[in-house]
């Protein structure tokens, strides 16, 4: 069993309450089998029936009692699992806003959205089914068959010896089943995999005039793909098989054996009938583990999953000295101090003995070629990110990370895709200051160049955008951020990428906009763009990791260095 | 009518192995009551303490075999059933793909959003649970209880028929009120779930957005507010769930007690032999497992519906799509395979009659061999031209020709003319040389090596393990983009049709791949039409012609050379993508 489950809050009670129960229902099995054992009997030997309905409604009791005591256990469980759900998500969904974006990059959104909605799901179903199985067949079989060698000691030792027996070979045949399926894991997952890819393929299988004749191919692969699920399955349902052939051969020794023993005369009904009855009854509890089994694996792989991420060891943070207070002004100063980013152990640096140091306001470029560090750079200075070495000094005060709150609220984003939420715009542009007037937020749409689209749209500000919202234009969405960062008047900027995928007008009409808010800010700017690099009033010229040399444009195309280089290449035409 | 379209269906060409599964399920209940039955009979009679042994042997025996064969033929109905069920998803599968095939260029347009080409490969997949979890337990039960009530009739007419009436509350009652019960809930429930995975869906791709803001804890706590709200249904439901369950149960105990009382009042009156009185009450409880999961069963029904309505919405859109069962004779394909001469004069389109045009009056002619550039804004129609000149649309207004035949009679075939290269080509999960073979299904190993050279990838493949046969996927990660984009290219190479349509290929891509990409697409394309959809105009030098195109119209249009010499805007532009070297 596992050992992380006696770590939940309040799981020792439920045990013990679970156990108590367990205890009720067993006795409550017993009993109902002993009085219809005596019902049968007595209507058998001739008894008249009127005599029989004392017995009849003892027996209907101790069976509702037993029914009772189940759902009130189900029920139990339910709640206790229902609760550590709640608790367990609450933790997770922390820790997801704690380790931030490029976390979620790394994991993948669908799959971490999965974990917290299916995952915390089947980890409930994993709780709610298998802490009352496991209670269940830990006693109920152990008090059915010790009252059983009271009755009749034969049939004991058939119950106790089939068990062994019938958990060995499910043991034997559990390892088989892994051992098959691990050896066609690769080509099953094909396989199984081919109609969704041929269905997201479809387009390029169009273009390419193959699509008429893939649909002989799924045929084809759906055919292959029952065979090998026909294949597995055979030696999977096997434990089934054996769970339920030793349960009934077991049960039919019972009573052959009984039989046997009756015609001799050693025996009298009322025993005989009492152990006939609970034989199956001492089976169940194994035979439902043995139904849940797959329900429960996959709630106990998705309960490590989400132990995984939420035992994580913290990265250091360096509890921030940084007062809540803090607020960038003109006399602010920030400094890198030997800055190095290494994304996993023994890997390569992403960024190494960066240092840098900026006063007050101004526009900084970052540049360099795919992979310098452009982006990690920016994802340190916004906070997303900690570096493994190095340390940064603002306004005096020494720190491990940017990744903090106060830090956080002096600063903006803007990445080469800007989410927009399935919100209204407005409430879009508010996301910053959700408290800003309509007044604000109208001064900041025609700031950011939208009036013009607010005007085309039917519902104005109030029009539903994002997914399952109105598309807008990449160009559009780059305003709508900008339009955020217009109104939220926060000191720092930071943008990543912002252009690169914008059509050459639409960007050539967005750089006045994004000019004119670029004043009286802290601005990073990361691009590849190099027009943008003569606005700026320093450039940071990254390279591989580095910083190969800062300064302004006109300096820097003096020098002739890195940034001279990158100009040229850009310039040549293509051959 | 959906159901029966999409489930009706496959039960009738199934029907064989429907009788089967479901014999087979009423043999595993059979084998299970069979047992309970005789061995009460058996020790019943052995109580009677019968000379000869011979007496009990036939008990013995049936006792024996029933246990084993309930096991055995549990395990044969099984496997049966999903032999069965997955023969159904193959020909469901096929039908799915059939239904989308036609509309495969439009089904990005129609849903912007989400992944509905894997939600629907989903559904299929669901709806095997209908068999499974459902038709098959259901009809199994209530043969069985036709079979059983026609059982006892044979000892006491009277009494079959009050089973009858009472296990109709396990076989009706019980599930009839549940569904109707549980209905409503599932539904809400269902609709809470999706709503919550978009909301979190949305956070989480915007979680920058919510960290920098400071506004985690709003977010939380709404979330977990919108979570308690399905919770509360889900309680509600589960109590009901457990209350029904329980309910069954006195059921079952109160027609425990009813069968004792029927039988030891048939034996007292000599209508029944006394060793049945046991066998009668101790199959009760077998035969009880069969009719409890009824109502489990039937409840599942909401979880079907949503999939099966989903499927169906599609086949609302395959009448628009248009049927490519035209042709044109082998000789015009033959001549356009080697010269295809593109015209569009004066074409008009637009979506919806309400809608703007999205293409208006706009002519083109690209001889074979041309290059031409087309630059203009999202949604300035440059897709639609595409689709014009793919002939998957009509032109509303104008002519779309291939030398001078119209260009949508070439349907199907239009392929054998038209390459296309676009922003994110598939690569499918197969090996990286079947990925390239899609462009000539027939191509040799010889014919994939050589493409691969051309697109400069020959020493880079060479290079793994596998070489050629590394399977695409697990090296999801070992291809850049700039390389998957070449492998598409190679796939277009093989596919030698006389025109390619570039469509934004290089978009993500950073400066320094998308030149070098650019470079072998130029290279490797010597002497074909090259259409070449682009948001930005580095390369354009090496095109003969450049157009810009706004609202569905051309704007400016020219030669590199003379736009740059007449046109300033052109100027502008081009020179933000060319920084001079002193000051802009």
């Amino acid at each position: 069993m596992d050992r992380n489950l006696l770590k939940l809050p309040g799981v020792k009670f439920l045990l013990l309450e679970l156990a108590f129960l367990t205890v009720i229902q067993s006795v409550s099995i017993i009993l109902a089998a002993t009085w219809l054992a005596k019902v049968i009997t007595a209507l058998f030997s001739g008894e008249p029936l009127q005599e029989q309905f004392l017995k009849m409604g003892l027996f209907l009791l101790a069976f509702l009692f037993r029914y009772g005591a189940a759902s009130f256990q189900q029920r139990l469980a339910y709640r206790f699992a229902e609760r550590t759900g709640t608790d367990v998500r609450k933790r997770l969904m922390d820790k997801l806003f704690q380790y931030g974006p490029r976390f979620a990059k790394a994991e993948g959104t669908g799959n971490l959205v999965t974990l917290v909605l299916e995952g915390v799901t089947q980890f409930r179903t994993y709780l709610e089914l298998f802490l009352p199985r496991m209670i269940s067949t830990a006693i109920t079989p152990a008090l059915i068959v010790i009252y059983v060698f009271t009755l009749d000691i034969m049939s004991g030792v058939i119950l106790v010896v089939t068990m062994p027996i019938l958990i060995g070979f499910l043991i034997l045949i559990g390892l088989a089943a892994r051992k098959h399926t691990e050896k066609q894991l690769k080509s099953f997952r094909v396989l199984s995999n081919h109609f969704v890819d041929s269905l997201r393929g479809l387009e390029t299988l169009k273009f390419l005039g193959q699509s008429r004749q893939h649909s002989e191919a799924i045929g084809e692969v759906s055919h292959k793909y029952r065979a090998a699920t026909m294949r597995t399955l055979r030696v999977a349902f096997l434990s089934s098989f054996a769970l339920e052939l030793f349960t009934m051969l077991s049960v039919a020794s019972v009573a052959v054996n009984l039989g046997f023993r009756l015609i001799d005369g050693d025996m009298s009904l009322l025993p005989a009938l009492t152990v006939l009855i609970l034989a199956p009854e001492y089976f169940l509890p194994v035979q439902m583990m043995g139904v849940d089994y797959h329900a429960t694996l996959n709630g106990k792989e998705a309960g490590k999953s989400i132990q995984s991420i939420i035992n994580r060891q913290e990265e250091e943070t360096g509890s921030s000295e940084l007062p809540a207070a803090f607020a960038w002004t003109d006399k602010s100063i920030l400094k890198l101090s030997s800055i190095g980013v290494q994304y996993e152990k023994e890997g390569q640096l992403s960024l190494e003995h960066v240092s840098i140091e900026i006063q007050g306001t101004g526009k900084i470029g970052i540049i360099g070629e795919s992979g310098a560090g452009k982006s990690t750079l920016i994802d340190v200075l916004a906070g997303f990110r900690n570096p493994s070495s190095g340390e940064i000094i603002l306004d005096g005060i020494r720190q491990q990370s940017l990744t903090n709150d106060a830090w956080r609220k002096e600063t903006t984003y803007i990445p080469q895709h800007p989410y927009l939420f399935n919100v209204s715009l407005s409430e879009n542009i508010r996301f910053y200051k959700p408290d800003a007037t309509d007044e604000e937020v109208k001064r900041a749409v025609s700031a950011a160049g939208l009036s013009s689209l607010v005007e085309r749209l039917p519902n104005g500000l109030d029009e539903l955008i994002g997914n399952g919202g109105r598309q807008l234009s990449g160009g559009q969405e780059q305003r709508v951020a900008l339009a955020r960062v217009f109104l939220s008047a926060r000191p720092i900027l930071l943008l990543d990428e912002p252009t690169a995928h914008l059509d050459i007008e639409t960007e050539y009409e967005l750089k006045e906009t994004m000019l004119r808010l670029f004043e009286n800010k802290l601005v990073f700017f990361a691009t590849h763009r190099l027009h943008w690099m003569p606005h700026m009033d320093r450039i940071i010229v990254l390279d591989k990791g580095k910083v190969a040399e800062t300064g302004t444009h006109q300096e820097l195309v003096a020098h002739k260095g890195v940034y001279y280089r990158l100009l040229t290449a850009q310039r040549e035409g293509i051959i | 009518m959906k159901r029966e379209e999409w489930i009706g269906l496959y039960l009738r060409t199934h029907r064989f192995r429907f009788v089967l599964v479901i014999f087979l399920g009423l043999l595993t209940a059979g084998c299970a009551s069979g047992l309970m039955f005789t061995s009460g009979y058996l020790i019943s009679k052995a109580s009677l303490r019968p000379e000869n042994i011979l007496m009990v042997y036939v008990p013995i025996v049936l006792v024996r075999a029933f246990g084993i064969g309930r096991a055995a033929v549990h395990y044969t109905e099984r496997l049966v059933g999903h032999d069965t069920v997955l023969r159904i998803l193959a020909r469901m599968r096929v039908r799915l793909y059939r239904m989308l095939e036609p509309q495969a260029l439009f089904i990005r347009s129609r849903y912007r959003t989400g992944d509905i080409l894997g939600t629907l490969a989903d559904d299929v997949e669901h709806l095997q649970d209908v068999y499974v979890r459902t038709i098959f337990p259901v009809s199994t039960a209530v043969v069985m209880y036709v079979l059983w009530v026609a059982f006892v009739g044979r000892f006491d007419l009277s009494f079959a028929l009050l089973m009858a009436l009472y296990l109709v509350i396990l076989i009706l009652v019980l599930p009839s009120v549940s569904l109707w019960i549980t209905y409503r809930k599932r539904k809400q429930m269902k609709r809470g779930r999706n709503r919550l995975y978009q909301k979190l869906t949305d956070a989480v791709l915007g979680l920058s957005d919510w960290v920098i803001s400071g506004r985690s804890q709003n977010f939380v706590q709404s979330y977990e507010a919108d979570e308690a709200k399905v919770t509360s249904v889900e309680n509600s439901l589960h109590r009901w769930i457990n209350f029904r369950t329980f309910l069954g149960h006195l059921v079952v105990g109160v027609l425990v007690i009813l069968t004792a009382g029927w039988a030891g009042q048939q034996f007292a009156d000599g209508k029944l032999e006394g060793t049945l009185i046991a066998a009668f009450v101790l199959v009760i409880f077998p035969l009880m497992d069969v009719f409890l999961p009824i109502s489990e069963a039937v409840e599942r029904i909401p979880q079907y519906e949503d999939s099966l309505e989903r499927i169906h919405s599609l086949r609302g859109m395959d009448s628009e799509a248009l049927s490519a069962e035209c042709k044109v004779s082998d000789q015009v394909l033959e001549e356009a395979q080697k010269q295809a001469h593109i015209r569009l004069e004066n074409v008009s389109y637009r979506y919806e009659a309400s809608d703007e045009r999205s293409v208006s009056d706009l002519s083109l002619d690209i001889a074979q061999g041309k290059k031409v550039a087309v630059i203009g804004r999202s949604g300035a129609g440059k897709s639609t031209l595409l689709k014009l000149i793919q002939g998957v649309i009509v032109p509303e207004q104008g002519k779309a020709t291939i030398n001078g035949v119209s260009v949508d009679q070439f349907g199907s075939d239009i392929p054998k003319v038209i390459a296309v290269l676009n922003q994110r080509p598939h690569l499918f999960d197969t090996t990286v040389a079947n990925n390239i073979r899609l462009g000539k299904p027939e191509a040799t190993g010889e014919e994939i090596r050589k493409v691969a050279k051309q697109v400069k990838l020959d020493q880079l493949i060479e290079s793994l393990p596998l070489g050629y046969d590394t399977p695409m996927l697990e090296t999801g990660d070992r291809f850049s983009g700039g390389e998957r984009q070449r492998i598409a290219l190679a796939r277009i190479l093989l596919q030698d049709t006389p025109v390619v349509i570039l469509d934004e290929p290089t978009v993500g891509l950073d400066p320094r791949t998308e030149r070098d990409l650019l470079q072998t697409v130029f290279q490797t394309i010597q002497g074909k039409t090259l259409i070449w959809i682009t948001h930005h105009l580095v390369g354009v030098e090496q095109m003969d012609e450049v157009v810009f195109i706004e609202d569905g119209r051309i704007e400016m249009r020219g030669s590199h050379e003379e736009l740059l010499k007449k046109v300033p805007r052109y100027c502008h532009l081009y020179h933000l993508d060319r920084p001079i070297l002193t000051d802009i």
